[in-house]
């Protein structure tokens, strides 16, 4: 029997490593598990709504299970459902694609205050996750404080308008929320200066398109590196549009200090400014976009303490990582199919010839690949107009409809 | 017809398509599928036919697995003449102001060191509704009924 190698995490760098190792032995059984009963981790439930061009990868990752002969085991969580030793003796090498799904938090007062989210929570309600709590309240001035193109992402659906996301899969509850707000004013603050602010140039210069915004850029400064110099570029010839009524207002250099409320509520964000100075924004809502951690399931950081070598992505003897699992919340989608390349050699070579753990027995419960397509169908044929896909937000629902069979 | 199909990709789009474009011309040619990144200036071969299919990335530039060809042919500056190809490009228009921009990239290179594109550079958006392999498999017949024309002609 072949050698078996189980995936956990079905997000782009476990899709990237299943493809690299079959097409080099077509003959592994290799299995993509995920937690929940669809595909993909943050394709269908990170990259924005309207950036249908991005999720067209997974046409790519389809081909695993149509003719590469990888299988879908949906809806098992590795570490709870089933323990990381038990999943090791069933299969030849597993491999840790888990992403981050974790917020990370500001730590500073005033964070546990009604109008006030994290980007990953907001995200994740916006693209219909399962496990997504409800949309935060939102109100007509937003400070959303990150620099990264998450934060821009959420900049830029919160300044569209109802024409500008058509063809999104964006869902109704959603379009409603960010519709319904009437957000007059957002203003986008970076704790580091312009130059180090972690955002493409490209997801920048997008802004200049938004039908209804007018762009304001404060304190961008300058600098001598020729990378950086590309972002202030982008910074400045978004900086003066007058489009329209919606404010965007980018400061930097802004270290948060406190989130101030009145009964409970967000009214204003406090910062320091480079020069010692305290700054107030008054503000209704504050979303926070400053990266993602460890997820509970899978204990990481011992995992990564004890690695054999991380940088090869090698946690212990037949156990691997790769993605953000093993990076951390940093890279693109290209940067997790490189990852998963050097990966793959590795794996197979550590394999070599040997092989013949079975992989996991069949069981109740568990999503297969004909079952995700079942739901993939369900969303398509149901999208309403101006719309691509109407997800299914319910894990019940989902279940129901893989099983129908 | 000896035919090789070169692809620049980023997130794999292109390569698979080029995999694709090249299962569906091999029963009738022979046909070989290389990544640019593997392939060196000095391999073009007048007596194939050259299908490139190149994706965009970053501000219009050329797709990670393009770079390292674009820079050798800088370095070399190889004499193509005699070289036919013709080129794919995969965009996105939400790129509005860049759409596309690698395959010309690659087309102007080649085209600057004397090969001759067959046909016209056919674009996929990736935010469009046309599926790339749709409009490939079709590109892909074109030109390579043109290219036996103009190759018999030439020679
Ligand atoms: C909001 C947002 C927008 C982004 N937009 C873009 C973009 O436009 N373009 C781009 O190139 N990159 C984008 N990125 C980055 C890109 O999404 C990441 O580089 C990439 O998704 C990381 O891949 P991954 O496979 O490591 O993790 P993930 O995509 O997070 O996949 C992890 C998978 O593991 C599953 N999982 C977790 N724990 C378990 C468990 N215990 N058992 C079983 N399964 C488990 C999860 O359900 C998930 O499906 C974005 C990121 C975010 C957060
Ligand atoms: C970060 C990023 C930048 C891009 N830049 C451009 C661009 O400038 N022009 C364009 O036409 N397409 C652009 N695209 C779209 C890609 O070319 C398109 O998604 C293509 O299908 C990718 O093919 P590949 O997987 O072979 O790299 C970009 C995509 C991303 C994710």
């Amino acid at each position: 029997m072949p050698a078996s190698v189980a995936i956990v995490g079905t997000g782009p760098s476990g899709c990237y490593l299943a493809q690299a190792l079959l097409k080099a032995r077509p003959d592994l059984r290799v299995d993509l598990i995920d937690r929940l009963p669809v595909p993909y981790g943050l394709v269908r439930y990170g990259v924005a709504a309207d950036h249908q061009g991005t999720k067209a990868v997974t046409r790519q990752f389809e081909r695993l299970f149509e003719r590469q002969g990888a299988r879908f085991i949906g809806n098992l969580d590795i570490g709870a459902d089933v323990t990381l030793d038990d999943l090791r003796g069933c299969y030849d090498a597993v491999v840790l694609a888990a992403g981050l799904s974790v917020d990370r938090c500001l730590q500073i007062p005033g964070e546990d205050l009604a109008g006030v989210a994290t980007a990953g929570e907001v995200i994740r309600a916006l693209n219909e996750h399962p496990d997504s709590k409800a949309l935060p309240p939102l109100g007509r001035r937003v400070v959303v404080m990150g620099n990264g193109n998450v934060a821009i992402d959420l900049v830029r659906l919160l300044a569209k308008s109802g024409e500008e996301l058509a063809g999104t899969d964006l869902g109704e509850g959603p379009s409603a929320w960010l519709q319904s707000a009437g957000v007059e004013a957002i203003d986008i603050i970076g704790r580091s200066p312009a130059a180090q602010a972690k955002f493409d140039p490209v997801m920048v210069k997008e802004l200049h398109r938004l039908a209804h915004v007018r762009i304001a850029v404060e304190g961008a400064g300058s600098t001598e590196d020729a990378e950086a110099q590309k972002r202030l570029d982008a910074l400045a010839a978004i900086d003066g549009t007058t489009h329209g009524d919606r404010q965007l207002t980018f400061r930097f250099g802004l270290t948060p200090l406190a989130i101030e409320g009145q009964d409970g509520r967000v009214t204003a964000a406090r910062f320091r400014d480079a020069s010692g100075v305290e700054v107030t924004i008054p503000c209704d809502t504050v979303l926070t976009a400053i990266g993602f951690q460890s997820c509970t399931n899978l204990s990481r950081d011992d995992l990564l303490v004890d690695a054999l070598d991380l940088d090869a992505g090698v946690l212990a003897a037949g156990l691997y990582a790769t993605g953000w699992f093993r990076r951390g919340p940093r890279g693109t989608i290209p940067d997790n199919r490189t990852d998963a390349q050097v990966l793959a050699a590795r794996i197979l070579n550590d394999l070599g010839e040997t092989g013949g753990k079975p992989g996991l027995p069949a069981t109740e419960g568990l999503v297969d690949h004909a079952g995700w397509k079942r739901i993939d169908a369900a969303e398509l044929a149901g999208a309403r107009p101006g719309r691509c896909r109407r997800k299914i937000a319910d894990r019940q629902t989902m279940l129901e409809i893989a099983q129908d069979r | 017809m000896n035919i090789t199909v070169l692809y620049g990709t980023e997130t794999g789009n292109a390569e698979m398509l080029a995999e694709d474009v090249a299962a569906h011309l091999e029963g009738a040619h022979e046909v070989a599928c290389t990544n640019l990144s593997d392939f060196a200036p000095a391999d073009f071969d007048p007596g194939q036919f050259y299908l490139v299919i190149c994706s965009t990335y970053g501000d219009g530039e050329l797709p990670a697995s393009a770079k390292p060809f674009a820079e050798a042919m800088e370095a070399e500056m190889p004499d193509l003449a005699g070289v036919h190809f013709a080129i794919f490009g995969l965009g996105d228009t939400e790129y509005e102001d860049t759409h596309n921009f690698g395959s010309r990239i690659i087309a102007e290179m080649l085209q600057a060191r004397g090969a001759s594109q067959i046909g016209e550079r056919v674009l996929h958006d990736a935010s469009g509704g046309d599926m790339a392999d749709d409009l490939a498999m079709d590109w892909a017949d074109s030109v390579v009924e043109l290219a036996a024309q103009q190759m018999k002609e030439d020679a």
